[in-house]
């Protein structure tokens, strides 16, 4: 008796693969052919419904004449509606309160944001509760949150202006936040920010955790400090994610409509301030084409803001890369 | 994906996420308009949209309780966000409430969409002409003689007062010796200037509300009977009077409807607020404590108009018949004293003007003023105005200039252009 003897199977009779019978076959290929496409298109089908019919609808109604206080008024406007938008104080107006307050919130946003993360990366005490509470103002409704900051920057009762006091700022006449544009922007700017670092933070962090350690080991032997390791090795190695919070935070930022729209006094206007000092472009599309009527007219300020957005989040994506040291 | 290449799979990811653009600024979700059949085939949802509080609670019991059959969904929203809703389901073709209301804010615009509403001319509408004030059934007719509103209520103006307030400013509280203070605008203002100089607190809400009464005062507002903009007129003549109360530094410089304004009221920030018969329920709304602080004296430079609703019928409904129904029995005589009784709203059929339910009426938050005496008093002295296409636009643009003033960033001299400016360009948008 040994016990390392191994009695080998008994050879079994492998009966010959049966060839598979045509509907077995139709659906073999079937699931490896076209089965992932079937699975991949209700996000197609979705796209197509509420994402290309609404881009294709409105390149159209920006083509024609369309005023709901004037049925009579129809037909093909070609290109009107557009060259009365290069004449339209009000746009550029808006553009440039949009990217001032898109400047305001981006850069301080993802700046922040790449520091949040890198101090989550280390060990701390309860890391989860850290980590999920940055979050926090990412989950809040934005019109809940927007409704709190547009009492905190008010003009008589306003905890911001109570804060300005403490620290000898205060005015004999109180700071009524509203009434110049950099006032606005920057407590718009500072609305944005507190809502998207978290979001952004949580983003960078999950890159970073896939940065290998000894990488930064390697550094800290050759005499690199934390600042020079966030700059040389942490934003190189997560560069897409970059590009990527880069390039929402751009689409967000210009398309800014909530934050503008609930802090204004007198929301329901969409004036964006008594003199427009804060309207962004999505708010005055909502006012020409809800307030005037002028469905064809908002039209072309959609696609105009569209084409905008798409130009400058490529060239976003461009010049991150570039900082990011891709080539 | 290796064939695409980085780049391009980039670029397509830049695109599409670009297009989220535009895609994000598509509007509200659509609700269905809540008919339902019963398998009898008798049973109706009538869904009713609204602002504020029409009194129609006690309404909606009483029909349904005399029409079994009729299942009534009342939907109060935000004022303009009402409106907003009605033209997108109007645009969308369907989706409305089966009853919308529409304020006179908006009553020109949806009178020149009337192809979308039920024609109550079409419905037998017509035996109501005599019941109403000529001007509020005119006002709902469109060009082409379509009447596609039946008259609620109408704003005739009142001014409410804080008759505790003036008490401390050592001021008469009477409210006829109230109304002897003020029998014009510039008195009204000097009574404002004591009253701050002895409490050192605002007495206006904002300059904007000086604005709005008395441009309703006028014969001609924003536009002509042409639509043509007049500002030299009427506009005028209340934009100086909102100069000059700013100037004269009575106004606590608060939008109107807005948090601000309510919080305004619970710190007795303004003392004096022009009233149309609706706003009273909205003071009782926004401040309950302040039962019997507040009394209604008569309004300087006598009556005007501010507001006042119609009911429509879109027609794109299911159940339009039994929506007119229900309209003509709640603009009947009796539900319309119920209404006002509840709420304050002010019917717009001159026979309730004699009713004793109305005339005897006392109204006890409001330290039980006579409501019916004085807004039945002030609705029979009105003097009609017409409200162009771009009304509403067009007091908007010229608000917001008066409140450039009193934020300071404008100078009172340069303001009038200004508003001039604005107010074409609004008429022109």
């Amino acid at each position: 008796m040994s016990l390392t003897q191994l009695r080998p199977a008994p050879p079994h009779d492998p009966s010959p693969p049966k060839s598979p019978g045509r509907i077995k076959l139709w659906l073999y290929r079937f699931d490896t052919k076209s089965v992932p496409y079937a699975l991949i298109a209700p996000f197609f089908i979705l796209f197509g419904v509420f994402g290309l019919f609404p881009i294709v609808f409105n390149g159209v109604v920006a083509l024609r004449n369309w005023r709901l206080d004037d049925p009579t008024l129809t037909g093909w406007a070609g290109f009107e509606n557009f060259t009365k938008l290069a004449q339209d104080e009000d746009f550029w107006n808006a553009l440039g309160n949009t990217f001032g307050i898109f400047l305001l919130s981006t850069i301080p946003q993802l700046l922040l944001a790449l520091l949040v993360a890198s101090i989550l990366n280390r060990k701390l005490r309860a890391m989860t509760w850290w980590r999920i509470g940055v979050l926090l103002p990412y989950l809040t409704p934005v019109v809940a949150s927007t409704l709190v900051f547009a009492v905190f920057f008010s003009r008589d009762y306003g905890m911001a202006n109570w804060f300005l006091g403490l620290v000898g700022f205060g005015q004999e006449t109180p700071l009524d936040w509203r009434a110049a544009k950099w006032s606005s922007w920057l407590a718009i700017a500072t609305m944005v920010n507190w809502k998207w670092i978290g979001y952004n933070a949580l983003l960078y962090l999950s890159a970073m955790q896939t940065i290998p350690k000894d990488v930064y080991e390697a550094a800290a032997v050759d005499g690199a400090g934390p600042w020079r390791q966030l700059w040389r090795i942490t934003v190189p190695m997560i560069q897409p994610v970059v590009v990527f919070t880069v390039i929402l935070s751009t689409i967000g930022g210009l398309q800014l409509f909530n934050e503008p729209m609930m802090f204004d006094e007198n929301p329901q206007s969409a004036s964006g301030g008594s003199d427009h000092q804060f309207q962004t472009i999505a708010q005055l599309i909502y006012k020409v084409g809800w307030k005037d009527l002028n469905l064809g007219y908002a039209a072309a300020m959609s696609w105009a803001l569209f084409l905008i957005i798409l130009i400058v989040a490529g060239v976003n994506a461009l010049l991150t890369k570039r900082i990011g040291g891709d080539r | 994906m290796e064939r695409l290449g980085k780049r391009s799979v980039r670029a397509i990811v830049v695109a599409a996420a670009a297009t989220l653009a535009i895609t994000g600024c598509s509007g509200q979700s659509l609700e269905g308009s809540g008919d339902k059949t019963d398998a009898t085939g008798e049973q109706i949802t009538l869904k009713v949209a609204f602002w504020g509080d029409m009194g129609l609670d006690k309404l909606k019991a009483a029909y349904e309780k005399d029409h079994p059959n009729v299942k009534i969904v009342l939907n109060s929203g935000e004022y303009n966000a009402q409106h907003e809703d009605l033209q997108k389901k109007l645009v969308a073709g369907n989706g409305a409430a089966d009853i919308s209301a529409v304020d006179e804010g908006f009553i020109v615009q949806f009178r020149s969409q009337a192809d979308k509403f039920v024609n109550y001319l079409d419905k037998g509408g017509a035996e109501f002409e005599p019941k109403y004030l000529p001007w509020k059934w005119a006002q709902s007719l469109s060009p082409d003689g379509k009447q596609i509103g039946l008259g609620t209520d109408v704003g005739g103006l009142a001014m409410c007062y804080r008759s505790d307030l003036f008490k401390k400013a050592g001021l008469p509280t009477e409210r006829d010796a109230v109304s002897k203070l003020w029998s014009s605008w510039d008195e009204f203002i000097e009574v404002g200037k004591t009253y701050t100089a002895k409490t050192g607190k605002k007495f206006v809400d904002s300059g904007t509300n000086m604005f709005n009464p008395v441009l309703a005062q006028q014969p001609v507002g924003f536009y002509n009977e042409q639509d043509q903009l007049q500002m030299e007129g009427g506009p005028k003549v209340a934009f100086d009077a909102a100069m000059k109360a700013i100037n004269a530094d009575i106004s606590a410089d608060l939008a109107s409807f807005q948090p601000n304004w309510d919080q305004g009221f619970k710190k007795d920030q303004f003392a004096v607020l022009a009233c149309p018969a609706w706003m009273l329920g909205h003071i009782q709304d926004t401040a309950p404590d302040q039962k019997g602080k507040w009394d209604i004296a008569a309004i300087p430079g006598g009556g005007g108009n501010w507001g006042g609703s119609w009911w429509t019928v879109p027609a794109q409904g299911k159940n339009t018949d039994a929506a007119v129904e229900f309209v003509k029995w709640m603009v009947q005589p009796a539900q319309q004293i119920e209404v006002f009784k509840t709420v304050g709203n002010l019917p717009s059929q001159p026979a309730l003007y004699k009713d004793p339910a109305v005339l005897d009426y006392k109204k006890e938050f409001m330290s039980n003023a006579p409501t019916g005496q004085i807004f039945a008093a002030t609705a029979e002295n009105l003097k009609p105005q017409y409200l162009g296409k771009k009304n509403g636009p067009t007091r908007v643009a010229v608000e917001n200039v008066i409140r450039r003033v009193q934020e300071g960033s404008l100078k009172p001299e340069a303001a009038w252009a200004e508003a001039i400016k604005e107010a074409e360009k609004a008429s022109k948008a």
